[in-house]
């Protein structure tokens, strides 16, 4: 059952891309276009931040990446966020792309940093909550909870010497 | 100061810390109003006095942490330290700059104009539900951090997406490029009109007035450094389960290489939340508002008029309008959703930091004042700017009385030249030379000091005029 184990630390990041994507892409575009083009805009934005979004929090279960360390999650998003936003100017176009798609790219890339810091600003909130509610039964998300516990350990210190600390 | 044991410092990759309070604080008119209205009249080379201001108050904030760290006391008792009239200075600047309502009156207008509920019923609802909330929380620290986290997750996603959709890779290059033309001031700039305008803008790049002092207290309070050995401030409702406040702070070991090892690692920890939480954040918001204003005027020149005006609201609108012509009606709607969102936050990091700060000083330094404990001396702070939020809102003018709001501008960036000077007494007389401030750190501190008072007092000779 890995497979549901790693689709279960999927939700956070999921949630947070989905919501990113649907509330501020959807709105954007919503009014004079017809319900279902409005629709179809926010889909084809949420639903690309929220796969990656997802991937995100899997690959963290999985020890790709370490929780709250910016570098990483800032290349990451630098590829996936002009990649959901071709993907959302290929499948309801709003005229972004008249400039070049190498200028469009470039641009989203350079936006795509301040998304990552707000992204895993929130991310590293949801997760733990998320964490304490699934270790029970999910031994990657038990595995991940014990990763941000030492950090919470560290952080209310307030005798205790870390063993190796220095 | 009694020695204690350092704690060990979190690993540099922990995210959230008390730099969220000065984020909520310092991104404001300055970042979403201010700043791009300057790009739409001067250009974006303008910004190059942005990056200067932002850059400072990044230094400021970790000369701050510096003493706040390493004592577990706020730089205010620092200040006393020193000399203390210096401190009631501030005490006495904190209540005549931070009573007035002005900033949860302009997050209030800009809700109404997306509800159409009157900005006065949001805004004295607005103060009572602030006042509740922080009257019934256990600890405040921990409240504050964790809603004012997801209202700053949700205006940066927010603001990073809408800039993605509205902006073009011609915008956000001139808006980067334009902060590093070093010198530029158009001949319309050096006017009485417009000087004090970008002194003002200066000042509000980042943190502005005391907050950076304030942040001195969130620190403690998050537990950093020696501020582990000191109590959190609880709400009034549990006031009663505080525990014993020290009468000082305290200091470690520096000569001890283990003691001072984990002072590097809260050193790390602290300058990680300076560069990319506080330096990359607002950053990021003004570098978005500043895209989506000049889309905005691309698509509809008319713009540029409106904003050349003093009125806020009328420019703030403008902007909205330009927006939703860029988009769509709704993303005019989203623009003044950010702008009510900015002024909440700023709302409940003010009212927060002012009590904080008040009570603090009271404690420590008014005879009699430690019977009642801190917490209640943060409530009476609390519901005492509340009351007098809500009567100034219903009876008089929510900035202030038009006669001092000059003398309120100048205290205010006053305050700021004089928190760089206080700072460079306090963490150069009153530190152990180990943990003392490297001399080009004590420029830029000094710079910063020079760098406030000369243009404010610049613009009051030169112009007869304070602060835009």
């Amino acid at each position: 059952m890995v497979g549901r184990h790693s689709l279960e630390l999927a939700l956070p990041g999921a949630s947070i891309g989905a919501a990113a994507g649907a509330i501020a892409g959807g709105l954007t575009l919503l009014a004079g276009q017809s319900t279902g083009m409005a629709g179809l805009a926010a889909l084809a934005l949420a639903m690309p931040l929220a796969l990656f979004g997802g991937l995100y929090s899997m690959l963290l279960g999985h020890g790709v990446f370490r929780p709250g360390t910016f570098g990483p999650v800032g290349l990451y998003w630098m590829a996936a966020f002009p990649v959901s936003r071709l993907t959302q100017e290929i499948l309801s176009p709003t005229g972004a792309l008249l400039e070049g798609v190498g200028p469009f790219l470039a641009y989203q890339a350079m936006i795509a940093l301040g998304f990552a810091i707000g992204f895993l600003w929130v991310h590293e909130r949801f997760m733990p909550h998320w964490l304490m509610r699934r270790a029970g039964d999910n031994p990657l998300a038990q595995e991940l909870l014990d990763k941000y516990l030492r950090f919470a350990r560290i952080v209310r210190s307030r005798r205790s010497s870390r063993k190796g600390g220095r | 100061m009694p020695f204690r044991k350092l704690p060990d410092a979190p690993p540099s990759v922990h995210l959230i810390g008390p730099t969220v309070f000065l984020v909520a604080l310092g991104v404001g008119m300055g970042e979403s109003y201010m700043w791009p209205r300057l790009v739409l009249l001067f250009g974006p080379e303008i910004r190059w006095l942005f990056l200067i201001g932002v850059t400072l108050q990044a230094f400021v904030m970790l000369e701050m942490a510096r003493y706040a760290m390493a004592t577990g006391e706020s730089i205010f008792s620092g200040a006393a330290r020193v000399f203390k009239p210096l401190m009631w200075f501030f005490f006495v600047v904190a209540i005549a700059v931070y009573i007035w309502p002005g900033h949860l009156s302009a997050g209030a207008a800009a809700f109404e104009e997306i509800t159409g509920i009157p900005w006065m019923v949001t805004a004295i609802a607005g103060l009572i539900l602030v006042g509740v909330v922080f009257t019934l929380a256990k600890v405040i620290y921990n409240l504050l951090e964790n809603v004012l986290s997801l209202l700053i997750g949700a205006l940066v996603l927010g603001t990073a997406v809408v800039a993605a959709m509205v902006g073009s890779w011609s915008d956000v290059v001139t808006t980067i490029t334009g902060m590093f033309s070093f010198g530029y001031l158009p001949p319309e700039a050096m006017t009485a009109t417009w000087f004090p305008v970008i002194v003002g803008a200066c000042a509000f790049a980042g943190p502005s007035g005391m907050q950076q002092m304030w942040y001195t207290l969130h620190l403690r309070d998050s537990g950093a450094g020696m501020g582990a050995h000191q109590p959190k401030v609880r709400g009034l409702a549990h006031a009663g389960e505080e525990e014993e406040r020290p009468n000082r702070g305290f200091m470690f070991d520096t000569e001890n290489a283990d003691e001072m090892a984990k002072w590097k690692g809260w050193r790390r920890w602290v300058t990680f939340d300076a560069i990319l939480l506080f330096w990359g954040v607002t950053m990021l918001v003004t570098v978005s508002f500043t895209v989506i204003a000049q889309s905005a005027v691309r698509l509809d020149p008319g713009v540029r008029t409106a904003i050349q005006g003093d009125d806020r609201e009328v420019a703030l609108s403008a902007m909205s309008n330009a927006v939703s012509s860029a988009g769509s009606t709704v993303l005019g709607t989203v623009f003044l959703g950010f702008i009510a969102l900015i002024g909440l936050n700023a709302t409940l990091g003010l009212f927060d930091s002012f009590s904080r700060g008040q009570a603090d000083m009271t404690y420590n330094f008014v005879p009699g004042a430690k019977k009642f404990g801190m917490s209640r001396l943060y409530g009476i702070f609390l519901w005492g700017v509340i009351l007098f939020g809500i009567l100034i809102l219903l009876f008089g003018p929510a900035d202030g009385p038009s006669g001092i709001l000059d003398t309120l501008a100048f205290l205010s960036t006053f305050a700021m030249g004089a928190y760089c000077v206080t700072l460079l007494l306090v963490n150069n007389r009153m530190l152990p030379k180990p943990i003392r401030p490297k001399w080009w750190t004590n420029i830029i501190i000094g710079f910063g000091a020079v760098f406030y008072l000369g243009m404010l007092f610049y613009s009051l000779f030169a112009y007869g005029v304070v602060v835009g």
